[in-house]
This record gives structure tokens, sequence and C-alpha cells, in this order.
């Protein structure tokens, strides 16, 4: 801008020199403001209504702003769709430091004014962008139509339009204040102006009663009647591939201390009664789950060549963590459950931070499970014993807890209001 | 080896370059989200390529244990929002198990139509893609065109275009409208006449051809050991369609198939997501002639709540296999719910399908996997 900026200290003293630096600030503006070049960034839902809306159906293009760059640095508008992470947040903070100003920000989505449906009991959403960038304006909605980002365009432009190089533009400012006090105050703002409603409201009645119209009839409401739906019963399902008892018969073979999930015993009738819909569940040893899988895997009856999922739960006083396989040629089912009691010789304090448990890892039998172990060893802290690569997955590697142990806290935690 | 960055462990190799590495994310109009993806290359050449997750890690699953057991259903638009409404049905389907629910005809006839849209659409917008990563901006505008339309069933029937939130335990959360079935009847009209445009468009397309033929090779076995599912793995020969081979709904009842192809390379993952459109189209209209009359749901349980236990559910969404797995102590809110994405299992695989392509041609492998991430960090 440079030089721009002297222009209306050089003119404005000038007779009549207001005028020429009022429509030097009307051409500029006018030029910026259609034709927005918007950043191709995208992290969630929300960025699937931003590609709508500059597809054939919307054409965002007839407001000028086609041209999604791929390049900050050919950007002047930062659409950010979509939920901010806080592993993602530094990543949205280079992007944003990267745009050559003039440039602007649009909020699109409620996960980037309040965190949305992540906003309460989430230890990993940024609750709202105004916390990373600077935000111009903002679109509530949770995705926003493609034409509520229309309209947060036209708003943008509105304010663009009032920029001058008397008060040119300059970058905005994060969020600095606590969010709990901004809500606090906002909620405030917000209690006092439905108490002037409800008092306008009120008198407004008063005076309808008092005075009301000849042809007034009272309004009766309608009742329509509630709609009765039927119970209906399940469908009768027969067990795909083999029955669940020459399962368990197999398996048995391989790891004699097998017992079946929840059941006492495993008794014939057991394994008869046993629903027919969900898969086989049985419990393992610590020792025997490994070549348990192994011999599932690679025997001819059985054939559970497909690892699904690798799934942990934690009951408090121990884990469990669940293989749940699958053979794709007979189509059965089977979860192998290890029940892994927590190590109790860790102090009390260290607990939260330090890995309770361990198991041998799989992945020398399938190599996805690499990255399924990987997971339940950075929600739950559960170390697989001969894992090649044992790392965080999904949190960032100076993360503090696991997340998905049923006593973590974290000072991100926003409690709901009851 | 040991002075690898975090990740890597292929042996280094004497060559004609310098390895050098590269970084892709979490930022990158390819990537469709927020993946990173680190590269690992000599020349052109990929040695390994290390996927590093959790850029869009919502902590869900934390969060369900919070929330109602129907409220789990909105987060399940969240995960893989191209396919919004299957997820809604793979979650119901779970809680159906546990509670004991039926499901009546009519109810259905509905949920399949309605994830059979949603699978075209979701297959449209990988067709739109496609061709948009390979360089055809054209493309991306047709491919949009028609998903808008199902986009229009879609808020006719359940008050919104992308996040559907619209199956209940035992039915669906309202009626269909009079003009549903007219309307989807018009539509499918309407995509027979576009689709083979479409198809003729792209899939002979020499730069298309060039591209994907060879590209990105995935085996029976490794598709297998990576726990691939959906069209990643029937590409490669992997004949397993939940729909089919553990039907749920009334699939059992349709006269479908399964396309199944066997190179395993880009092109084949492409084309058969065109043959499983003209499949879902076949359903579609079958269910379109038998749609009964009759309750949309079954009786409304004030309070949902499970019986002590865990609950499972497989359904087919367009990616893959998505499995909700449920824990329950008896309480109003899940113990554990524990989603198995597709996409999960399917990018897991990148690195197999990559080693020793050219670095442009991950660009297409991400394209043809058409991972949604923020299904895969949930
Ligand atoms: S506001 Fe809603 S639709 Fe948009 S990113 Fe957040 S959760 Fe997704």
């Amino acid at each position: 801008m440079g030089i721009m900026n002297f222009v209306p200290k050089v003119l404005d003293p000038v007779p009549g020199g207001k005028y020429v630096v009022n429509m030097v600030d009307y051409v500029v503006n006018w030029a910026r403001a259609n034709s927005l070049w918007p950043l191709t960034y995208g992290t969630s839902c929300c960025a699937i209504e931003m590609m709508s809306s500059s597809m054939a159906r919307y054409d965002i293009a007839r407001f000028g702003s086609e041209v999604f760059r791929d390049s900050p640095r050919q950007a002047d508008l930062f659409i950010i769709a979509g939920t901010i992470t806080e592993k993602m947040a530094p990543a949205v903070q280079m992007l944003w430091e990267q745009i050559p100003g003039p440039k602007y920000a649009i909020a699109m989505g409620a996960c980037t004014i309040s965190g949305g449906p992540f906003r309460y009991d989430n230890y990993s959403v940024v609750r709202g962008a105004e916390q990373v960038i600077p935000v111009d304006v903002y679109i509530p909605g949770c995705p926003p139509r493609p034409e509520a980002l229309f309209n947060g365009l036209l708003k943008l432009r509105e304010k663009i339009m009032k920029e001058s190089y008397r008060n040119p533009w300059h970058e905005g400012e994060t969020s600095k204040a606590g969010e709990i006090e901004r809500w606090a105050e906002a909620s405030k703002a917000w209690a006092a102006a439905e108490k002037i409603k409800d008092e306008e409201m009120a008198a407004a009645r008063e005076a309808f009663k008092a005075n009301p119209p000849e042809d007034y009839v009272a309004y009766k409401p309608v009742r329509v009647a509630k709609e009765a739906f039927p119970d209906v019963e399940r469908p009768v399902v027969t067990e795909i591939g083999k029955s669940y008892k020459e399962l368990y018969k197999i398996a048995k073979s391989v790891a004699p201390e097998l017992s079946i999930f929840g059941k006492e015993d495993s008794s014939d009738e057991t394994l008869d009664s046993l629903p027919k819909d969900l898969p086989l569940d049985v419990v393992v040893s610590k020792e025997n789950y490994l070549k348990l899988v192994e011999f599932l895997k690679n025997d001819s009856r059985t054939k559970f060549e497909v690892l699904t999922d690798v799934v942990g739960v934690d009951w408090k006083d121990h884990f469990d963590v669940i293989a749940q396989l699958l053979s794709v040629e007979y189509g059965h089912k089977m979860f192998v459950r290890v029940s892994l009691p927590k190590d109790e010789s860790i102090p009390e304090e260290k607990r939260a931070t330090s890995l309770l448990a361990s198991i041998p890892s799989l992945s020398s039998l399938f190599v996805g499970a690499e990255l399924k172990e990987r997971e339940v060893y950075d929600l739950f802290g559960i170390k697989f014993e001969g894992h090649p690569d044992l790392r965080r997955l999904f949190m960032p590697e100076d993360f503090v807890g696991y997340p998905l142990r049923k006593d973590f806290t974290h000072p991100h935690i926003l409690k709901k209001p009851v | 080896m040991s002075n690898l960055p975090p990740g890597f462990r292929e042996p280094s190799v004497e060559g004609e370059f310098e390895e050098y590495y590269l970084n892709m994310g979490p930022q990158h109009p390819s990537t469709h989200g927020a993946l990173r993806l680190v590269i690992r290359l000599t020349g052109e050449t990929i040695i390994e390529v290390v996927p590093h997750l959790g850029y869009i890690h919502r902590g869900m699953e934390k969060q369900a244990e919070n929330l109602g057991y129907t409220q789990y259903i909105m987060m399940s638009d969240r995960q893989d929002y191209l396919t919004a409404i299957q997820n809604n049905l793979g979650v119901c389907l779970a809680l159906e198990k546990g509670a004991g629910i039926g499901v009546p005809e009519r109810a259905e006839y509905i949920r399949v139509i309605m994830t059979e849209l949603g699978r075209i659409a979701s297959h449209l917008v990988f067709y739109a893609c496609y061709g948009g990563d390979l360089g055809g901006q054209t493309v991306l505008l047709y491919g949009f065109k028609e998903r808008e339309m199902i986009h229009d069933i879609f808020e006719e029937v359940t008050g919104q275009r992308l996040t559907t939130n619209f199956f209940r335990p035992g039915g669906s959360r309202m009626d269909v409208p009079d003009t549903f079935i007219p309307r989807v009847k018009a539509f499918l009209a309407h995509l027979e006449k576009t689709l083979p445009d479409y198809d003729r468009l792209l899939t002979k397309n020499i730069a298309l051809v060039e591209r994907s033929v060879g590209v990105g090779k995935l085996t029976k076995e490794q598709a297998l050991a990576y726990g691939c599912s959906g069209p990643v793995a029937r590409a490669s020969g992997v004949n397993y369609d939940v729909r089919k081979n553990d039907p749920y709904s009334i699939y059992s009842s349709l006269d479908f198939n399964v396309p199944v192809m066997y190179n395993g390379d880009c092109y084949d993952r492409y084309l058969i997501r065109w043959q499983e459109m003209y499949e879902s189209i076949k359903i579609i209209k079958q269910c379109i002639e038998k749609f009964p009359a009759g309750p949309y749901r079954s009786k409304e349980k004030p309070n949902f709540k499970l019986p002590a236990g865990s609950f499972y559910a497989a359904s087919e969404t367009a990616k893959g296999l998505y499995g909700t797995y449920v824990v329950s102590t008896g309480g109003a809110n899940p113990y554990r719910i524990h989603t198995r994405s597709p996409s999960f299992s399917n990018v897991s695989a990148v690195n197999a399908m990559a080693k020793g392509e050219k670095i442009s041609d991950l660009v297409t492998i991400l394209a043809s996997i058409d991972p949604v991430i923020p299904e895969i960090d949930r």
C-alpha cells in the first residue's frame, strides 16, 4: 500500500480533494470486494458445502470468488470450513500468516464459532476459530447451506466497502479474553435483552386483551391424534459360515482356558442360546492370544484373514482388548478378547500418564494391525509388545494422558452446564 | 535405519539420486481434508509413505460416553459426511440389535432407497474428485450436478442436505412425503440418461487411462492383510460385500450383483464404483416397485436404553465395512461406542499402493481410495 496511504494526507486539505480520495477508495474497494480469492482449505463436513457452493448449481463465480487458490500466497480470503482441532491449530495459524494482507477470514459453521457439536466434554477441539486467527464474518449452521455462505460473502463485501485509505485495512485481533468470560458476558447481555423483550410482550398482550379488534376469534388448538406404532418382531437370523459350536471347539483346541464373554459356562446349550446376530465373543489369556489368532487365521476351517478392528474398553479395574476377526471366505466373525489387569505397581500420581497394561501385538500377522493398535495405544495407554512402531496416532506426541480411559481429565474439557 | 524419521523403516538403497523427504498436508488440495503424508523419495520414485493422522480427531468416542444412545446418530453424520445417511443406518442397526427392536416393512424400504441414493451421491463425488485431481475441472462440475439433485431429495425427506440424522432405532425420524417416490423415479430416469454421458466423458479418456492403469497396485493378500473393504478391496479381487455376505435390512430379498475386479489398480477402483452406481439404481428400482404402505417406524421407546452387554453391527457404506461396536452397562449413556471406519483401513494401505510409484501418482492413488479424513480420525 505504501504510498497510497499518504493520499488522504496530501489530498484531504486541498479543496475538493476529499472527493478524489473518496473516489479512489471506492474504486479500490470495489475491485477488492468483487474478486475475493479464497484459499482451498477444508477439514471436515463444512468443506463439502463450500465445494458445493463453487460447483454448477450454486456457482460462487457469480460473486467473483471462484478462483480457489491452492497456495495461501495467492489467496486473500480464508474460508475456515470445518472443525479446528488443537493439532491442526498451528497449521491454520501458519496458513493465515502466509496469506498476504489485506486478507479476510470467514468462519463457516458452528464448529468455527463455538466448537459446535464438539463444544462440551471434548478434549481436542478448539472452540471457535477466533481463538486462532482474527475472523471477519461468522456463518452459523451445521453445515451452513451454500446460500448462507454467499450471504456471508456479501456481508464481507459490505465490510470491505467501508474501508478507506483514511482507515486502511489492518489485521484484526484474535480473541484475548478467556472463553468462559466471553460467554458469561454474552449470556448476561442475552438475558438482559430477553427481559426487555418479555416486558414488552407482556405490555403488548395486556393492551391487546384490554382492547381486542372486533373480528378477533380466540385461537383453538387442534389436537392431532398421536400415531400408534406397532411392536415389530426382529427377523430370525441364522449363523453365517461355521456355527458357534464349531468355531468354539476349534478355538478351544488351541487355548484350553477359552471361555465365552459374559457367560459362566460354555456348554452346548449356552452356545446355542447365544444371539445369532452378534459375533462369537471369546475370552482368551494373554499368553495364548497371539497363538490363537495365528491359528484362527491360518486354519482352513476358520480362515479369519481379515482383522477388521482392534478395540479397547476400560472397565475401571481392567482393560479389555478385542481383536475383531472376519472371514471373507465363510462370512463368519469372531471377537477375541483379552482381559488385561491394570498394573498396580505404578504409584497413584503417575497412573494417568503411564502405560498400565501390555499385550502382544498382532502386527506380525496382519500389517493392518499396526495403525489400529497404535490407536488403542494412543487412546488407552496399553502397550503392544513387538509392535514395530508404537507412537501416538491421533494425539500430538506431547499430549498428556490417555483420553478414552474412564478417569481421564484434561484442562481443556468444558463440562456441559446442567 | 535408526536415523530415519519416525515411521520409516525401509533400508536405504544406493541409487543414482539422493534420498529426500517431502511433506504433504495437513493442508493440501488433494489430500481430501486434513491428512498429512510424509513421503520418502529417491528422485521422483516413492520409497515409502507414512501417514500422520489425527489432524481432525474430534474425540467423538469420548464425547459419546456423555451423550444418549440416539444422540450418537448425530455424531455418525459428521464422521463420513459423504455417506452420512449410511452411517446413521450403521449405528441404528447396532442399537436395534441391542434393544431387540424390529423394523416395519415400509421403514426398511425407506432405508434401502435412502442409503442407495447416498451411495450414488458418494460415488458421484468420487467421480468428480477423481477427475478433478487428475486435472479435469469439467468433471468436477458434472459430478456435483447430479449429486445436488440427490441432496434435494434428502432435504425434502430429512430436512438436511448433508448431515441427515434421519434413521432411528426401529425406523426413521419421520415418514417420507408423498412426493418421495415420484421424485426418486424422476431422478432415476434423469440419472440413467446422464450417467452414460459422464461415463463416456471420462472412462476412456486417454489421460485418465494412462495415469491410472497399473498404478497403485494392491494385491488380494495385501488388501486382506490391511483389512481393506468396500470398492478398494473389491477391486483387488476380494469378493466381500456386507449387503450380500452378511445381509442386513431387506438386502437378502433384493436382486443385485457385487462387482469384483482383479487388477487392484486405480483404474479398477474407478471402474468398480461405476458398476456399483448402476447396481444401486437397480436396487432402488426394485424397492420403488414394491414400496409398501404402513407405519414408518416401530413402537417408540422413550428414554432409549440398552440392556447390559456389547453389541456389534456391520453395514456397507460407499467406502466399505462400517462397524459399530456398542458396550452398555444398562445406563442411559453408552459405556463405550467404537466405530470401525472403512477409510481408516483403506488409507493404511496407501504405503503398499504407492511404493515404487512416481510422486505424481500418489495423488491418483489417494483419489482412488476416496478417503474421508474425519471418519478416520473420528
Ligand atoms: S459446523 Fe457442523 S458441519 Fe460444519 S464442520 Fe462443524 S460439525 Fe461439521
